[in-house]
């Protein structure tokens, strides 16, 4: 549990803040940072912590509960699903599109090709140290 | 389901002072068990708005409903079931705080002691302390514990946290969030400082030019409006516009647009149209605030 506390939000980020608990749960479960198994903070411990509002964590968890992220066990809480070997990959992909979208926007801006792009983002993925 | 009474109803509510025109033809509704964040510049009206839809002042036209009761006639009882803390705290100067807190409880047919002793006790208010000696953020404490000892099911702060220090603020939001997560009542407060806002409030109400300019969900905003990064090869022209546009910057073969509710169709559209880039940017609550201080009230 305490790992789920690692969440945070920002009223600064342009994203509404129960999409910002969300993502995070999501990257976390699709990362393994969150094994399925594991159970959710309460609506009302992880609000107290995160200082706002209940009803925003709810409407987090039950989009997550309607996505199959977690499961809603009675008298237990928010219980993280295995992820299915396809909804994982699907998952950490969808984690990874919007700064891929972001790169494209810039990379448009620019006037680079695609095959530059895709050449350049293989080698910073092949070759991590010289890039790092 | 039928849509249950608003707790607060502003119904084309005008007021003038002088020659200024401060409210032009207002309306809003507050529902029962929402937390509105009631949004506005410095001198945008959002006193005058609480104190006319409150009863405290006359309004130049229009009308104002308060639980059930036409506001400038609010009966006792409704009184009872009203929490208020003013902008500007006028408390008796020559009074301890426990004489204040007793002389207030007398007015009322309800007052919860435990509340209380607990507020005092998070917040580190003495008893003894004489109010005109007291700070401005410990007058306000003071005021917010004397707005909910009674437990009103409508509690209205205008401009809670404006003069507490950081600290005091965060002690008084998580105060906020407990006194909200009481099931049906409803909370109404006024302030310029959206990260407090965006913590606490489910709605938003935006005041700009004496109109609600925006009244809906706090995410249903957030995720509507957006900003649009439009470059294109050649220069364009003075009048470019997105439909949904808020607020329009051209320079030269770059514009600047914040728009509401931005389908991909428009944004593939400025891209053929335009052989133009455009990039979507989310906007936080402080950056649409600001946006739409340029959108006309319609």
């Amino acid at each position: 549990m305490a790992k789920a506390f690692a969440i945070t939000v920002s009223t600064s980020s342009g994203a509404p803040l129960y999409r910002q608990i969300i993502d995070q749960v999501r990257a976390r479960v699709a990362g393994g940072h969150l094994a399925a198994g594991e159970f959710l903070p309460s609506v009302r411990q992880l609000a107290e912590h995160l200082q706002i509002n209940p009803m925003t964590v709810s409407k987090a968890y039950s989009l997550l509960e309607r996505e199959g992220v977690i499961e809603f066990v009675r008298g237990q809480g928010m219980r993280v699903n295995p992820p299915g070997p396809a909804a994982n990959g699907k998952a950490r992909r969808a984690a990874i599109f919007p700064l891929l979208k972001q790169a494209a926007a810039t990379a448009r801006q620019l006037s680079l090709t695609p095959e530059q792009v895709i050449a350049d983002l293989k080698s910073i993925l092949e070759n991590d140290d010289e890039h790092a | 389901m039928s849509t249950p009474e608003p707790v607060m109803r502003v119904t084309n509510l005008i007021k003038q002072f002088k020659q200024k025109a401060v409210l032009r033809g207002l309306n809003l509704e507050v529902s029962r068990g929402s937390v509105l964040g009631l949004l506005g510049k410095n001198g945008a009206g959002k006193t005058t708005l609480i104190e006319c839809a409150l009863g405290l002042l006359r309004p130049d036209s229009g009308e104002t409903w308060l639980l059930g009761e036409p506001a400038w006639t609010l009966s006792a009882a409704a009184k009872a079931r009203l929490g208020y803390v003013p902008q500007e705290i006028s408390l008796y100067p020559w009074m301890k705080t426990g004489q204040l807190l007793e002389y207030t409880a007398s007015f009322y047919p309800r007052w919860n002691d435990a509340l209380v002793k607990q507020f005092l006790r998070d917040w580190e208010l003495d008893g003894d302390a004489k109010i005109g000696k007291m700070s401005v953020g410990t007058r306000q404490k003071l005021a917010i514990i004397l707005a909910l000892a009674h437990e009103p099911e409508l509690v209205v702060l205008d401009e809670p946290a404006a003069s507490l220090d950081p600290a005091a603020r965060r002690e008084f939001l998580k105060t906020v969030l407990a006194v909200t997560a009481e099931g049906n009542r409803t909370v109404l407060f006024s302030t310029h400082i959206t990260s407090d806002l965006e913590r606490v409030a489910d709605h938003v109400a935006i005041l700009s030019m004496g109109k609600i300019v925006f009244h809906g969900e706090l995410d249903a905003l957030k995720d509507s409006v957006k900003r649009l990064h439009i470059a294109a090869p050649s220069p364009l022209e003075k009048t470019f516009t997105v439909p949904g546009a808020v607020h329009v910057r051209v320079d030269g073969t770059e514009a600047l647009v914040s728009v509401r509710d931005a389908s991909p169709q428009v944004l593939e559209t400025i891209r053929q149209q335009y052989s133009a880039s455009v990039k979507v940017e989310d906007l936080n609550l402080e950056d649409i605030f600001l946006e739409m201080q340029y959108e006309a009230p319609q």
